[in-house]
């Protein structure tokens, strides 16, 4: 997904933010399949949703733009979608659609 | 990417652990604690270790297509109005990819290259945009399975096995993903341009 490393810009940035001296440095925590685990924020630092509430689709084409990237599924016979600009800051949806209990993630 | 979060008849709850493997996101599930990859599903780590979640077919596309195709779709609320992406920058800097070297990043396109990854097990493909543009249907074997990859009218990618008579038997979750990370996870997947 085009957001996989979308947390490493966002690390990137907050890397950028303090004199050099005082930034966090990421630290390798665990190597697994050959490749090295960063610790690169606090765990829940990026807030998952757990109880998301939603709109209809009339209601929510007054707050996005034509082009703005979603995520969309369809599930159930239900349709669902998730602003890909308003995940950039939670990156987890803990939700359930008629019984199903999915995570929508970015 | 879309997971069904029950597995074993045990619903977990997912958070972002704030760690990073192969340029991508860990997430933490709260019941245990376990490490499970964004990309594959699989828990890399902790109790569930070795656990696969369930990939659902979802998609990534425009909300104006989303909506034409979808007139009755619910939309996550917002809270506040979000008028673009906090990473814009980054989609757009071809240089830019993960924080940290990836293992397996190969030659053989832009690692910013934007792939529709399918996998059957070990068996994967990378299929470009423009590999499926004016509504191409492309075919491909996945270790003896036919698939085929194709957009929809709503704009998103999606694919489906194929049966002997040309007949969907089924789908399988299409991930769209920058090369570079696509070729991290499956150093042997095929690509079709």
């Amino acid at each position: 997904m085009r957001r996989l490393i979308v947390v490493v810009a966002l690390i990137g940035l907050a890397l950028t933010i303090p004199a050099k001296a005082q930034r966090p440095k990421p630290e390798v925590v665990a190597t697994i399949g050959g490749d090295d685990i960063y610790q690169v924020l606090p765990v829940g630092a990026i807030p998952a949703i757990d109880d998301p509430s939603f709109v209809s689709g009339a209601a929510a084409n007054a707050q996005m733009s034509p082009g703005e990237p979603v995520l969309g599924i369809v599930l159930h016979g239900e349709a669902r979608a998730y602003s890909l600009w308003q995940l950039d800051a939670h990156e987890i949806v803990n939700d359930e659609i008629k019984g199903t209990a999915i995570a929508a993630t970015w | 990417m879309v997971y069904a979060r029950t597995l074993g008849g045990k619903t977990y709850t997912f958070q972002v652990s704030g760690k990073l493997w192969r340029n991508s996101l860990i997430m933490q599930d709260r019941e245990t604690g376990s490490s499970w990859s964004h990309v594959t599903g699989r828990a890399i780590d902790g109790k569930t270790k070795g656990a696969q979640l369930e990939k659902l077919e979802a998609v990534e596309t425009t909300w104006e297509l989303w909506y034409a195709a979808h007139p009755d779709t619910a939309v996550l609320e917002k809270s506040e109005e979000v008028l673009a992406s906090h990473y814009q920058e980054y989609f757009d800097d071809p240089k830019r990819m993960g924080m940290f070297r990836a293992q397996w990043l190969t030659e053989k396109m832009s690692g910013k290259t934007l792939v529709y990854g399918v996998a059957i097990g070990p068996h994967a493909v990378a299929v470009t945009d423009s590999a499926v543009a004016g509504g191409n249907l492309v075919q491909v074997d996945l270790g003896g399975t036919p698939v085929v990859v194709s957009r929809a009218a709503d704009g998103g990618v999606r694919a489906f096995i194929e049966g002997s008579d040309g007949q969907k038997l089924g789908s399988v979750a299409v991930t769209p993903v920058y090369w570079f990370a696509w070729s991290n996870f499956y150093p042997n997947t095929k690509v079709v341009e």
